[in-house]
């Protein structure tokens, strides 16, 4: 069974996306910031890293450039889900190394077929 | 003479533009004040009805996970999921929603807060009295010392403004690099 980390300091949006993942048979671990969310993933290797940016203490691009700079993490899929939709954002988040982005509020069947597309 | 009454009649004019620059700070904060009450509000509606929404979900939600892993069901059982399953899809579709609009009530409440903040500043600025006030000068710069002040204010809300609803047509889009 695949492991998922799950990073969002919204415990609703937290909620969403271990549901729809474990529904379709993935094991989530959550995490309520980009600082939890490196201790965990330290403490655990996961096979894919989905991480909301805009979050206290540690946000989605920072957590993206620790996670890469671990061997673990060099090549596990790392994919942004936030509201921010800009180019310029995007562009940062490829930079730092994310695998994929997606806007919230995401479509249930298409995060599960992203995930499934990353994990393959 | 005809000089001193000039500047007379100039502070004059400069101390009514001064107190009624206080009343437009005043009565602006004022309704800023009713709006910041109503966003509570709203808020406080929506996070209600969120959580009951939540409760009923989570209900569902694990009702179905610990159906889909009992694997005595049969295949017309294991549709019958399928179809709930797609509902609870839909739901959590929308649940999402109320989570990003109290967010953007959250942005909102700190932008009418900023703004309250420098009103007040600037109506504090009438308070001490001014020390020539038969000169135009000292109400003139109070005047703009108050302007400077709600200028400031506007300029930190253009720079916190986002702008997720009119970017709403990227929601749900994915880019895989």
């Amino acid at each position: 069974m695949k492991t998922i980390l799950a990073v969002d300091d919204s415990a609703t949006m937290r909620e969403m996306v271990t549901f729809v993942l474990e529904s379709a048979g993935y094991r989530v671990i959550e995490a309520e910031d980009g600082a939890q969310g490196l201790d965990r993933a330290t403490a655990q290797n996961v096979d894919l890293v989905i991480t909301d940016q805009n979050m206290p203490n540690m946000d989605g691009l920072t957590l993206v450039r620790s996670l890469r700079e671990l061997r673990d993490y060099k090549s596990v899929p790392i994919l942004l889900l936030t509201t921010e939709s800009s180019d310029s954002m995007k562009s940062q988040g490829r930079a730092a190394g994310a695998t994929g982005w997606l806007v919230k509020p995401f479509d249930p069947a298409t995060l599960l077929e992203v995930v499934q597309k990353v994990l393959r | 003479m005809e000089r001193t009454e000039t500047g007379t009649t100039d502070a004059r004019d400069a101390a009514q533009a001064a107190d009624l620059l206080v009343t437009v700070a005043t009565t602006l904060n004022e309704r800023l004040a009713v709006t910041a009450g109503e966003l509570a509000r709203s808020q406080t509606l929506l996070r209600e009805a969120s959580n009951e929404l939540m409760t009923a979900f989570r209900g569902a939600a694990d009702r179905i996970v610990a159906a889909q892993r009992d694997e005595g069901a049969g295949p017309e059982k294991s549709a019958e999921y399928g179809l709930v399953l797609d509902h609870l899809y839909r739901a959590c579709q929308h649940l999402q929603s109320h989570d990003l609009v109290n967010q953007l009530i959250d942005a909102q409440k700190l932008r009418v807060d900023k703004m309250r903040e420098k009103l007040a500043q600037a109506i504090s600025l009438a308070a001490p009295p001014v020390v020539r006030p038969d000169q135009a000068e000292p109400w003139i710069e109070r005047s703009r010392a108050m302007l400077d002040c709600i200028v400031a204010g506007i300029q930190q809300i253009d720079q916190d403004a986002r702008a997720p609803l009119g970017e709403k047509h990227h929601a749900g889009s994915v880019d895989l690099f």
